[in-house]
């Protein structure tokens, strides 16, 4: 306030005081008038908003409810039941270093794969087992198959023996037929 | 972009591509994480029996040899190896001990025909060929029960194996298509191992078989 009262009267009028002031407010002067600085937009009048306007009612309206409050089923959240993270655990990569470690997993990998091999060499051996039996028993219908025919044609060859001394006279009765069969044609 | 700066601060732009890239830093060499260690381990027993557990004692020498994750591929070194291995940066790192295999981007393993030599010692079936079915195997088609000398009684279907010639030297491996009974039936055509892997490789994939 001072320098502006020493400018405003003049130089002469001060001592020591009165010429820092008048340099001070000289330099103010030069500064202010020779560059002109960054230019800032005037400044706005910042208007606050009545309570009564929409927005301002909106907003104290809004309410955070936290989720015990809205007691919502397990299921309807955002992380599935299974998947919460323990909190304060470690994060990032637990590494096997330790030999025990290592035999461990092992053993258990072993017992795993040993479990697997035992169950596919159990269903390979039952499997084996039902295409024997099957095996067995396709054979065993053929063979059935095979005397049944056999049979038959064994009674057909004595059939065969049986009448051998009756065919003769049957043909000739066939050749005492057939005329008449050509007559009945030729009539027709 | 290098316009207005100091010499000093070009130095420092300079020994900034020595500095480990984003991808680099993946190539972290490391040991296995427990899932890791596991899936490892049951695809090892695939092929191998009990006696896997001799790769994760130390030996007579009481030496001990472990498993160690760099990039995706594993490793099977010798443990004051892997230790003096620190002192090389990771992202020069090529390879080091005996390559066991990789893991796909899906988490699953595969092995590589590298780890041969430790499935063999240890292995759960195996099948020996005969001289004349060495060649075919090697140049890559699986194994015909014409090729077949010997094998285990009581192998399963799908059962992973090692094939070995005459002279017990392991060729590779592969899974079986049939178990032993079945095979016994099989006509000289038929296949009766499904190939993984042979030394064949070591010709025919030179190129690519230690690229990381």
């Amino acid at each position: 306030m001072a320098p502006n009262k020493g400018s405003s009267k003049g130089p002469s009028v001060g001592g020591a005081k009165g010429a820092k002031s008048s340099l001070s407010s000289a330099s103010r002067v030069s500064k202010s008038s020779k560059k002109d600085g960054p230019k800032r937009p005037p400044p706005k009048e910042q208007k606050s908003k009545p309570r009564t306007v929409q927005e301002n009612l909106k907003k104290k309206k809004k309410r955070v409810y936290t989720e015990k409050e809205l007691d919502l089923p397990e299921l309807n959240q955002i992380t599935p039941v299974g998947v919460v993270k323990p909190k304060g655990k470690k994060k990032g990569k637990t590494f096997v270093d330790d030999q025990e470690g290592m035999m461990t997993i092992l053993a258990m990998v072993n017992a795993e794969k040993e479990g697997q091999i035992e169950s596919k060499m159990m269903k390979a051996r039952q499997l084996e087992e039902i295409r024997e039996a099957k095996k067995a028993e396709a054979e065993a219908r053929m063979k059935e198959r095979k005397n049944k025919l056999e049979n038959v044609k064994d009674s057909l060859r004595k059939e065969k023996k049986g009448k051998g001394g009756d065919k003769p006279e049957a043909t000739i009765k066939d050749k005492v037929f057939k005329p008449k069969a050509k007559k009945s044609v030729a009539f027709a | 972009m290098l316009i207005g700066k100091t010499s000093s601060e070009l130095r420092d732009f300079n020994s900034a591509q020595y500095l480990p890239t984003p991808s680099s830093r993946l190539l972290t060499m490391r040991s296995l994480t427990e899932e890791e260690t596991r899936t490892l381990f049951t695809k090892l027993a695939h092929y191998t029996g009990k006696s896997l557990n001799a790769l994760v004692t130390p030996d007579e020498d009481g030496r001990l040899s472990v498993f160690r994750l760099q990039g995706s591929r594993v490793y099977y070194v010798d443990k004051e190896l892997a230790n003096l291995s620190t002192s090389i940066p990771r992202d020069q790192l090529l390879s080091m001990g005996t390559q066991v295999g990789k893991f796909t981007k899906t988490g699953k393993f595969r092995l590589n025909l590298t780890c041969l030599d430790l499935i063999a010692a240890h292995a759960r079936y195996k099948i020996y060929i005969k001289s004349n079915g060495v060649m075919p195997f090697l140049y890559g088609s699986n194994v015909l029960r014409a090729h077949l000398s010997k094998y285990s009684e009581d192998m399963p279907e799908h059962a992973g194996c090692v094939v070995v010639d005459e002279n017990d030297v392991p060729l590779g491996f592969g899974v079986t298509s049939r178990s032993s009974q079945e095979a016994k039936k099989l006509e000289g055509t038929g296949v009766v191992v499904f190939r993984q892997a042979d030394t064949g490789e070591y010709l025919r994939e030179e190129d690519t078989l230690f690229t990381t």
